[in-house]
């Protein structure tokens, strides 16, 4: 009877960790997602590749590491189409944003809302180099401080962006003009 | 004014499509030898040899195919001056060599014709690139102009200097610069392509006079007593995209109107129909030929974007 009991507590206890470590996952993601619509996050150019391939390294923050390295995809995307690419020290010239209405996303906030959706569109332009691994010089610890204060982490990325192939998605779905619309 | 809001209709029409073509710049072409000269009136003449640029320098053609590529991905392919030199040179000598199989007469061309059958577009992708050694490093300094032929202003760069390599080679470093300049040359030309959609094509128009005419541009018509360079000036006013244009230069015998921005379509029985210089300066000399005018003219163009009306005859 009382082995009983402790399986249900233990049972109890396994469900409520499980259900806290998954809402504690949703709930760094749905800030990491605020994160990005905030433009909080920050690009680096790393090189120029062939056919329209960048290289991009993106610095995410969030309480959560895994959450953080799979939000770098999101927001090299977010960067590519908002933000533009600046200029790197590695000869790397600065790339203007795709889109050239500082209104685009919010004019086109339902197609927006589907791209960059879990498992939407952005994620066929974008890989992780290097299977996401995160050089020693790349992982901060920001915040933190005060009594119970969570830790965030800003953890840097690089990732390989597909522009052109970006491009002419953005085009063909008529969000973005192309050099020859209207021709 | 019907043309203006002609402009204002086009939504659905499609614009005349600008050319464009790459040109090696006249400062590359010197620095790297590839030049003719010859004697003008007395003057000794330094000109740009093309052809030889294209048969000696793989590095150009590297450049130009990459660019022609990368254009064309944007839906813009070029015009390759590489194929419009020798088209034109074919085309010149089949032309000198045919008759007329009845009365055997050979193919008209006036001196004009001949002038203006060149290679032609109507942007210019101006290119220039230099090398930068510093010991066993080098570098690319690029430069990539988009010049519109018929105003001649700069209407797209991009432009910079590489980083510094030790061990790549001069096609390699090449490369790299046209992928890095591209996009930034491309958002230039869309600004310019965007400000045309918005405001009309740039264009000028010049109106001369044929020495045999007895009129001129001071000629008083009307109950007013308005000088016909006026009343030209005033229809331009009437019928550009917001009445903007500038006239650059009046006398009795000629004026000349820069910056006339034309819409980009007009209608025709009903359907849309894109517009260029030519179709804009028949409007102004079909008002011309009209009463109480009577001025009997002629048009010649120059591409999309410039276009003569000489007063007097045909």
């Amino acid at each position: 009877m009382r082995t009983n009991n402790l399986k249900t507590v233990l049972i109890l206890l396994v469900m409520v960790l499980s259900a806290t470590n998954s809402f504690a996952q949703k709930r760094a993601k749905k800030l990491a997602d605020e994160d990005t619509k905030n433009w909080r996050y920050e690009i680096e150019c790393e090189g120029v590749g062939s056919n329209g391939v960048y290289l991009i390294k993106i610095f995410s923050y969030s309480f959560n590491k895994d959450v953080a390295i799979e939000q770098a995809k999101k927001n090299a995307i977010h960067g590519v189409i908002f933000k533009g690419i600046p200029e790197g020290d590695r000869g790397c010239v600065s790339q203007p944003a795709l889109a050239r209405n500082s209104n685009l996303e919010q004019e086109k906030a339902d197609y927006f809302e589907a791209f960059f959706a879990e498992g939407g569109k952005y994620q066929k332009f974008v890989n992780l180099t290097t299977d996401g691994a995160v050089k020693a010089g790349d992982r901060y610890e920001v915040g933190g401080s005060g009594l119970f204060r969570r830790k965030e982490y800003k953890i840097g990325i690089v990732v390989s962006v597909n522009k052109a192939l970006l491009r002419k998605e953005l085009e063909d779905a008529g969000i973005v003009r192309g050099l020859s619309s209207g021709f | 004014m019907i043309l203006a809001l002609g402009f204002a209709f086009g939504a659905n029409a499609q614009a005349k499509k600008p050319t464009i073509m790459i040109v090696p710049s006249d400062n590359w072409c010197v620095n790297n030898g590839y030049t003719m000269e010859f004697e003008n009136q007395g003057m000794t003449e330094v000109v740009p040899d093309y052809t030889a640029a294209f048969q000696q320098n793989s590095d150009l053609l590297l450049v130009i195919s990459k660019l022609n590529g990368l254009m064309a991905d944007r839906g813009f392919p070029l015009k390759n001056l590489e194929s419009e030199i020798k088209s034109i040179n074919s085309t010149s000598a089949l032309d000198a060599m045919r008759s007329s199989k009845s009365s055997g007469a050979e193919v008209a061309e006036s001196p004009v014709d001949a002038l203006l059958n060149q290679a032609k577009a109507d942007i210019i992708m101006q290119l220039t690139w230099t090398v930068n050694t510093t010991g066993p490093k080098k570098s690319i300094t690029f430069n990539l102009q988009g010049l519109d032929a018929y105003s001649n202003k700069q209407i797209a760069t991009a432009a910079g200097t590489g980083a510094p390599s030790f061990s790549a080679e001069l096609p390699v470093l090449l490369e790299e610069a046209v992928l890095s300049y591209i996009d930034p040359f491309a958002n230039t030309l869309q600004n310019h392509f965007d400000d045309m959609f918005e405001n009309g094509r740039e264009v000028s128009i010049r109106v001369m006079r044929w020495g045999d005419w007895e009129n001129d541009l001071e000629t008083e018509y009307g109950s007013d007593y308005t000088e016909l360079g006026f009343i030209i000036e005033d229809w331009m006013a009437d019928n550009s995209v917001k009445g903007r244009f500038t006239t650059k230069d009046a006398t009795e015998n000629m004026l000349i109107f820069e910056q006339v921005r034309i819409p980009l379509y007009f209608e025709r029985n009903g359907r849309q129909r894109a517009m260029d210089t030519r179709r804009f300066a028949s409007e102004l000399s079909r008002f011309l030929r009209q009463e109480p005018y009577n001025i009997v003219n002629k048009i010649t163009t120059r591409g999309l974007g410039e276009a003569t009306i000489f007063l007097g005859s045909k």
